[in-house]
């Protein structure tokens, strides 16, 4: 797996989550076999589209998946507050927890407390009847026995660590009044408030503008490195992990069809869905991308999880299946470089020295 | 130069601002302000900008699915502006639009063909033998089959709607389409393919394009030429190739930083912005970006910067106008001085 960081234990580590919705039409197993680890002060990118499972699988760390949800099997495993927090009370120096199975009087002392959360849409994880001030010192006020004044002054101490122009103002005012990226900024500022050792972003900058995207996530970057804080960034967007992910793991359909270094995976891909990927960007720089006519596709779209195929997921839409091979068996997660883990029977004559346009004029 | 087939002459768009009991008029957003452009036939015209800029309300209000409340906006020669009644519909055959979302663009109560016919039967396009087969001739050039005409929307997933919705744009035979953010509602793999088909079609029907989107990239694949918009305004444009190797303008060379890359060679040195966009009810004096812009001097405050044109490139910013002069219109050089001070403002500490 990836280098120990400080510790030999990881700060959070997934094992094999299953996570299945029970609807009228049957069993759908959203997460399906997911292992992760996450290291103290890392970021770990989770990306995919939409509905493989990346967003599942966050809320299942916190089991905040809603009915008709459940874990079916898996194990979360939080491991305890180490030496860069800070945080009193729950943090107890025990030894590690399953979330899984954590009683929920437990857990709520980690909501918001040893993880912290952010949300893509920041107006609906604020409540528009609360100010910001007092949103703020909610969350402290529910995991610190501090008087109300404290809170307070922490909320402000806050606003003033996430860069918030003329904090206090904002103190006193409704997240209406404040445009979409200073809203990002105080739903960053809530998730730190109890300084937390892991956050975890969803889609974090997705719905903001490109110049607001690259102030929230300097801010966290910069929060990382000040305060130590793991971050599980969940996103579509192969660019916003390549520029703030350490390391990356690629959903689809479920299952994690590839890990590695954010550097290793983005210089030699080595599954065909995240070589697709790469190849459907129009990356442009000035020049090269319109000569080429047309951009790489990925044939079809992701299936339904009622629909999942047998074997490998990904194989009616990959350019290099084969069969019988690939359509026989879900193939394993394997290592096929230090650190690098491939779902694909095929890693290996995928990977280097072929870049990723030599590969697809081979096919064609 | 042919006559384009849309030329927009300081196009105004404004929101008036009621309050109160009577509904007086107290003040007017600007949403577009002032905009100018032309676009010849066969050739697409990205517009980007981030969100409020105006763009939207650019592209509708050339098919006047919005009213401008000033300049003028010509198609294919004639006044859009002018017309009303039947001559209205017919240059608006000539235009259709495909909008962001394709989950809200389409009736989830009617059928795919109820959604095509609806613009062949207002047109009076056809019997109703020949309107069946051009819906099948839609169709099957954006990928869909004639079983597609029984079914409904939520009978297909989001790639597929906006392949409907092109279809339902497509199937009258316009010569223009403003594609309002086409892609950005889905999903990266299927992003590429919906692409693919609008180069396609754009080759095949001899289409022109208003293409509209805040993807810095995907603008720059599909686009001739690129104008870049802030608060109701364009403040560059240049040919595609032009503006995004030799971007001259403060605020176009922030947006090109901020474009997040995965290839490490490409990713550029980001120029943080602070601060949000201002409010267009009331842009600020002089140039409209200046209270964002790292370069901003006393003359930016005072006086809206005018065009610096150069062959093909215009810019609006008294800071590249000097650069440029300063030049002696050598682009290259300017646009090198102007990502030189915009790095050293920006560099932080």
């Amino acid at each position: 797996m990836t280098a120990a960081f400080g510790s030999s234990m990881p700060l959070l580590e997934i094992d094999n989550l299953v996570t299945t919705f029970h609807t009228p039409g049957g069993r759908v197993p959203a997460v399906d076999g997911v292992s992760l680890s996450i290291e103290r002060g890392r970021t770990l990118g989770l990306v995919g589209e939409s509905g493989c499972g990346k967003s599942v699988t966050a809320m299942s760390i916190l089991r905040l998946v809603a009915a008709p949800g459940v874990i079916e099997a898996g194990r979360i495993i939080l491991s305890p507050a180490g030496g860069l927090s800070r945080a009193g009370g729950l943090s107890r120096a025990g030894g590690s927890v399953d979330l899984v199975t954590l009683p929920e009087s437990q857990l709520q002392e980690v909501r918001g407390g040893r993880i912290g959360m952010i949300f893509q849409e920041p107006m609906t994880s604020l409540n528009p009847v609360l100010t910001i001030g007092d949103q703020i010192a909610e969350a402290v006020l529910l995991h610190r026995k501090v008087s109300r004044e404290a809170a307070r002054a922490r909320s402000l101490e806050m606003l003033k660590l996430v860069r918030m122009a003329d904090p206090e103002r904002r103190l006193d005012e409704y997240p209406h009044q404040l445009s979409g990226g200073m809203r990002q900024r105080v739903v960053i500022a809530m998730a730190l408030a109890c300084e937390p050792d892991l956050i975890i972003a969803d889609e974090p900058t997705t719905a903001l503008d490109v110049t607001i995207q690259a102030q929230i996530l300097d801010l966290l970057a910069d929060l990382r490195r000040r305060l130590g804080t793991a971050i599980l960034l969940i996103t579509h967007d192969l660019g916003v992990v390549a520029e703030t992910c350490d390391d990356v793991a690629v959903m689809y359909a479920g299952r994690i069809v590839e890990q590695a270094t954010t550097a290793e995976l983005f210089a030699r891909p080595r599954h065909p869905y995240t070589i697709g990927l790469l190849a459907a960007r129009p990356e442009g720089g000035g020049h090269g991308s319109r000569a080429a006519g047309r951009l790489q596709t990925i044939p079809g779209m992701v299936p339904a999880p009622q629909h999942f195929p047998a074997g490998c997921r990904f194989h009616p839409r990959c350019a290099f299946a084969r069969q019988p091979d690939c359509s026989a068996a879900m193939p394993e997660l394997r290592e096929v470089a230090p650190g690098h883990l491939v779902r694909c029977l095929y890693a290996e004559s995928l990977g280097p020295p072929h870049c990723i346009d030599d590969l697809y004029q081979e096919i064609a | 130069m042919t006559q384009p087939l849309v030329d927009v002459v300081g196009l105004q768009t404004h929101f008036p601002v009621r309050k109160g009991l009577l509904r007086r008029t107290v003040g007017a957003v600007r949403a577009v302000d002032g905009v100018s452009f032309s676009i010849q036939t066969g050739r697409t015209l990205g517009l980007v900008g981030e969100s409020g800029c105006g763009k939207t309300t650019v592209g509708r209000s050339i098919l006047r699915l919005v009213e401008p409340t000033g300049g003028g906006v010509r198609f294919d020669g004639r006044d859009v502006r002018a017309t009303s009644g039947a001559e209205l519909r017919g240059l608006r055959r000539r235009m259709q639009i495909v909008f962001q979302d394709p989950y809200g663009s389409l009736n989830p109560r009617l059928k795919v063909r109820a959604i095509l016919e609806e613009g062949l039967i207002i047109h009076r396009l056809g019997s109703a033998a020949e309107r069946l087969e051009r819906m099948t001739r839609a169709l099957a050039r954006t990928g869909l089959t004639a079983a597609a005409l029984d079914r409904y929307p939520h009978e297909f997933s989001g790639g597929q709607r906006q392949r409907i919705a092109i279809a339902r744009a497509i199937v009258i035979e316009p010569d223009f389409l403003v594609l309002d953010e086409p892609i950005s509602a889905l999903d990266v793999s299927i992003q590429a393919q919906v692409v693919n088909l609008l180069i396609e079609l754009r080759e095949q029907l001899g289409l022109t394009y208003l293409f509209i989107s805040h993807d810095l990239s995907v603008v720059e694949y599909v686009s001739d030429d690129v104008a870049v918009m802030y608060l109701g305004r364009i403040v560059e444009q240049a040919p595609a190739a032009r503006l995004y190797a030799e971007p001259l303008h403060p605020y176009t060379l922030a947006l090109f930083s901020a474009v997040l890359s995965v290839d490490p060679v490409r990713r550029r040195r980001r120029i943080i912005l602070t601060g949000d966009v201002p409010s267009p009810a009331s842009p600020p004096a002089g140039c409209r970006f200046h209270p964002r812009c790292p370069l901003a001097e006393q003359v930016c405050r005072q006086a809206d910067p005018p065009a610096t044109l150069l062959d093909g490139h215009a810019v609006h910013c008294h800071v590249a106008a000097r650069e440029v002069e300063r030049a002696g219109g050598d682009a290259a050089a300017a646009a090198g001085r102007m990502a030189e001070f915009m790095a050293a403002a920006a560099s932080p500490g």
